[in-house]
């Protein structure tokens, strides 16, 4: 199973996971950064299980990422 | 009257930044915090919480205190912005620097002084007679002749070009730090190549990179030898300081957020003192050529005077990095502080020192604190040398903590 690993203190709130990947992604009102949607989280690092079919396009946006807070693996 | 003298505006990108900003006699700080400022990547940036410590500090040493909020805003930002802007209000920081139409509306919807950031390109009157409906200072595009600056101060007098304070506006230039390949910052090469925004406070610098031009013909590459063609030597303009206090200009911005207390506190000591020369009337070359030398040891990437008297092209730089005269490297840290005697201890975690070497520690109370070994106490007893794990102690004026960097400094060629 593969996952997204989004390192989020570190996030400068670009907003291009969520243009790239709006049904994973969305911008926090709160706090301007990229909220990974249903991600589990643990001291400000979330992480979501994936299906294979979302693969490709979430290693798209981790290379997106001007940050590379985002992982695929 | 005594002559109301220019400000000068030292960067804060972190507390060290801050005190050594004060030891210097800055005049004023500006900082940023979270993600919606131009330092966003390379900075250690303050968080919302900080904002109450930076303006108390600011207050209790009768320094004015700005927050740059210049990044471009996305709709997402809107919240992050006001939950700043209220802390700002609530904790009395003097001005808010921002070129973002949104920024404005929100500080004064708040009642907070505004500052035209650099971003807006201000570069004609007409400008600053347009802004001044929002904003009692103005940083200029730092691509203007000092002729061009002149123009714009005598026209704010002449057309008595008042801000919301009710005072002329006053006008604000950069005099000294990195300068950008793009006018005032205005660029997308970053953004081009990893997508990473300088307009975001994302920039890479990629533009201080080395490059091959390649005949699109041929496929032949030529190699640019001894120049990094897209990245500009740093503003210094210390040589001139008397030229830019006679155009007019109220505040005299110094560059680097992501710079080390050490710049800090060198460059700002440096204008603090050139700027009082030039009132006093004892600005001498002498004098300019002394100042240049110290702050070539800090980070730097060679000096010219920016486009102040007239020049159409940058210089660029012969290297990647700094061209700094003096290195510093770290080899320890602070362990504890004795306050009755006012001795501070450090502990050596690499590298050696020995006596006739100098010493730097940087850290939140201290700032830059710098001097020549003449007597070296290791573990409690005197020696010629320590080495890593010694313990060493000498009299320090503050509180020492494992906030505190020790580091040796050796001349550039040696490092």
């Amino acid at each position: 199973m593969h996952k997204i690993i989004h390192y989020r203190n570190k996030c400068i709130g670009c907003g291009v996971c969520y243009e790239q990947q709006p049904e994973l992604w969305r911008m926090s009102k709160k706090d301007g950064k990229a909220t990974l949607i249903k991600g589990l989280g643990k001291k400000d690092v979330y992480i979501l299980d994936i299906t294979n079919a979302e693969i490709e396009k979430s290693q798209e946006v981790a290379e997106a990422c001007p940050v590379r807070i985002i992982r695929v693996q | 009257m005594k002559q109301k003298q220019a400000e000068v505006l030292a960067p804060a990108g972190s507390f060290d930044s801050l005190q050594a900003a004060i030891n210097a006699g800055a005049d004023s700080i500006y900082f940023g915090v979270e993600q919606l400022n131009m330092r966003t990547r390379s900075a250690g940036t303050f968080s919302i919480e900080d904002i109450k410590e930076i303006s108390s500090i600011c207050k209790a040493n009768g320094l004015k205190s700005y927050i740059t909020l210049n990044t471009v805003m996305y709709e997402h930002d809107m919240q992050l912005l006001k939950t700043i802007l209220k802390e700002v209000k609530k904790q009395g920081v003097d001005a808010v620097i921002a070129s973002d139409f949104s920024v404005f509306e929100y500080c004064n919807q708040l009642g907070i002084p505004l500052h035209i950031s650099t971003q807006a390109n201000v570069s004609n009157i007409e400008s600053v007679q347009f802004f001044s409906r929002f904003a009692d200072v103005i940083v200029l595009a730092r691509e203007l002749t000092l002729k061009q600056v002149e123009h714009i101060t005598k026209e704010i007098k002449r057309k008595e070009i008042k801000g919301p304070s009710g005072e002329l506006v006053k006008i604000e230039i950069f005099v000294h730090g990195a300068l950008c390949m793009a006018v005032s910052g205005k660029c997308y090469m970053s953004l081009h190549t990893q997508n990473a925004s300088a307009n975001r406070g994302a920039c890479v610098q990629n533009c201080r990179r080395p490059y091959i031009v390649t005949d699109a013909e041929t496929g032949e590459q030529l190699m640019i030898d001894n120049e990094y063609i897209m990245s500009p030597k740093d503003l210094c303009t210390i040589d001139i300081l008397d030229q830019v206090i006679a155009s007019g200009v109220d505040v005299l911005k110094i560059e680097g957020r992501t710079k080390g207390a050490e710049y800090v506190q060198v460059v700002t000591d440096c204008y603090r003192e050139a700027r009082n020369a030039v009132y006093e009337k004892t600005f001498s070359k002498e004098k300019t050529d002394a100042w240049k030398k110290e702050m070539e040891k800090v980070y730097n990437r060679g000096f010219w005077e920016g486009y102040y008297l007239g020049r159409k092209l940058g210089e660029w730089t012969p290297q990647p990095g700094s061209a700094a005269t003096e290195k510093k490297i770290y080899i320890g840290k602070g362990n504890k502080y004795y306050p009755k005697i006012g001795i501070g201890e450090f502990i050596l975690e690499s590298g050696s020192l020995k006596i006739g070497d100098t010493l730097m520690v940087t850290g939140p109370k201290c700032g830059m604190y710098k001097e020549r070994i003449e007597k070296l106490v290791v573990n409690g007893i005197d020696g010629p040398e320590a080495m890593k794990g010694d313990k060493i102690t000498f009299p320090f004026a503050t509180k020492v903590s494992a906030s505190d960097k020790l580091y040796k400094i050796v001349e550039a060629a040696n490092a």
